[in-house]
């Protein structure tokens, strides 16, 4: 069983995988394997379900089989994951130190059974399915109370994080709420009371009328690079409409996203050369789980979707001062991303 | 009849450990300390199972995992590895199970009968 520990100065959380028999050279980068393009095999593709553990969800052709060819998006839970279901998990203190055992789900959305699609090479329509795919996870999974905090994230290339090219995206739900969600939702509250409105919908306001940091705009999208970005080309997607929830999407938002998702991304492939890339979704709590440590939660936060492309490395200065130095300014990166 | 299982690892004492270990448990063993090597026994002969580590020289278990698939896909694979790491990597779900090393091999014994019987 792994466990989750908190540091108590920082009050941030780590997941410790507590097995057995590490060594040092356990941290050596691995070796990079031939990727599995040149081998011929990879367990995400069409044909290959009995690799994966048994689906949890999947958007099929009818007539087909759960655990058989004819899917167009598959959920599975990780086969050999960091954090395990359970019960909610106690929280142990022995001095000043806190740590509780390491539940939590983790789940693999294959986005397409086919090797060699990037989500921007999808179709409009199957796009919406992968999105679909990630509402319904996120409200299923948040069923379970004891899961806190439901992230829905995507690692692209290597460098990104990702260690199979097949387009996938990952859900992790942990019994805590992380400590960057948690800053923001403070940071967010108080801004709140400050302005007495979202200062998401400000943003997106102040955003569309300067327009210099503007990607891309439509009815239900806004997409811009943000003010303070800590990476090159790093980049935001807010609804216009506000809600906390990214599950509160209706089929018309979702169709909306679909379409500002591969807009977006077909642009940093073009204009990018193809870069590594995460992105993630930031959105309110568990919103079966009480959250009286936010008062005007519904109001103040505003969910959106992050996207990073690895361009730099972090390094010793941004780790020791928190302070990034990002050589692309956002109006120069928003001007060749507008094209 | 006796289940036969290969195992691959590159560290002699371990592939004799194995090999001693697993036979009094009642199957026929063959061992290779290297990908290449297993690979060749497994062009010739049929195993019910195979117990490989990862990092090797030449060829780790992963390659070595993912050429067995072209050959046969239904061999239940075990991952038997000192490394945490590669859990991270989604082409060890290539294999079956997924075993962090330890001076037991109860852990490895156990997940064999599960598989094999």
């Amino acid at each position: 069983m792994s466990e989750l520990r908190k540091d108590i100065i920082s009050g941030r959380w780590v997941i410790l995988a507590a097995e057995r028999s590490k060594r040092p050279d356990d941290f050596r980068p691995a070796q990079p394997g031939k990727k599995e393009a040149e081998t011929g095999f990879c367990p995400f593709c069409e044909g290959n379900e009995s690799k994966t553990p048994p689906e949890v969800f999947s958007l099929r052709r009818k007539g087909t089989r759960k655990d058989k060819p004819g899917w167009w998006v598959r959920v599975v839970p990780n086969k050999f994951p960091a954090l395990n279901r359970g019960t909610p998990p106690a929280r142990h203190d022995e001095g000043i130190f806190q740590w509780m055992d390491g539940v939590g789900v983790h789940e693999v959305i294959i986005e397409s059974p086919a090797h060699d699609k990037e989500l921007s090479d999808l179709p409009l329509y199957h796009l919406e399915y992968v999105l679909e795919t990630y509402k319904n996870r996120v409200i299923s999974i948040e069923k379970e109370f004891q899961y806190k905090y439901v992230h829905a994230f995507k690692n692209k290339g290597r460098d990104a994080g990702a260690s199979l090219s097949h387009s996938h995206s990952q859900i992790v739900a942990t019994p805590i709420i992380p400590k960057g969600v948690n800053e923001e939702l403070y940071s967010c509250e108080r801004l709140h009371r400050r302005f007495e409105e979202c200062i998401f919908c400000r943003i997106i306001r102040d955003e569309t009328r300067i327009g210099d940091r503007l990607v891309l705009r439509n009815d239900d999208f806004c997409v811009v690079t943000p003010f303070a970005p800590r990476f090159p080309f790093e980049m935001r997607i807010y609804p216009v409409r506000h809600s906390s929830w990214f599950t509160t999407l209706n089929k018309k938002e979702i169709e909306a996203l679909g379409k500002t998702l591969k807009t977006v991304l077909g642009k940093l492939k073009d204009i990018l050369s193809d870069p590594p890339f995460n992105y993630f979704i930031h959105q309110a709590p568990n919103p079966n789980f009480p959250h009286e440590a936010w008062a005007n939660l519904e109001k103040s936060y505003h969910w959106h979707i992050e996207i990073i492309p690895v361009l730099t490395r972090v390094a010793g200065f941004e780790w020791g001062t928190g302070f990034y130095i990002n050589p692309v300014p956002p109006e120069t990166a928003a001007a060749f991303l507008r094209g | 009849m006796k289940k036969k299982l290969l195992v691959v690892e590159d560290e002699q004492n371990l592939c004799l450990l194995y090999k001693e270990e697993l036979t009094k448990e009642g199957y026929r063993v063959a061992v290779a300390m290297n990908a290449d090597a297993a690979l060749k026994l497994i062009k010739k002969q049929k195993f019910d199972l195979i117990v490989t580590d990862i990092r090797m020289p030449v060829k780790n278990g992963i390659e070595l995992i993912t050429q067995i698939m072209a050959l046969r896909k239904d061999i239940p694979i075990i991952i038997n590895t000192a490394y945490q790491s590669y859990k991270h990597d989604f082409m060890t779900w290539a294999a079956d199970a997924y075993i962090v090393k330890s001076s037991s091999l109860d852990e490895l014994k156990s997940k064999i009968r599960e598989l094999v019987g």
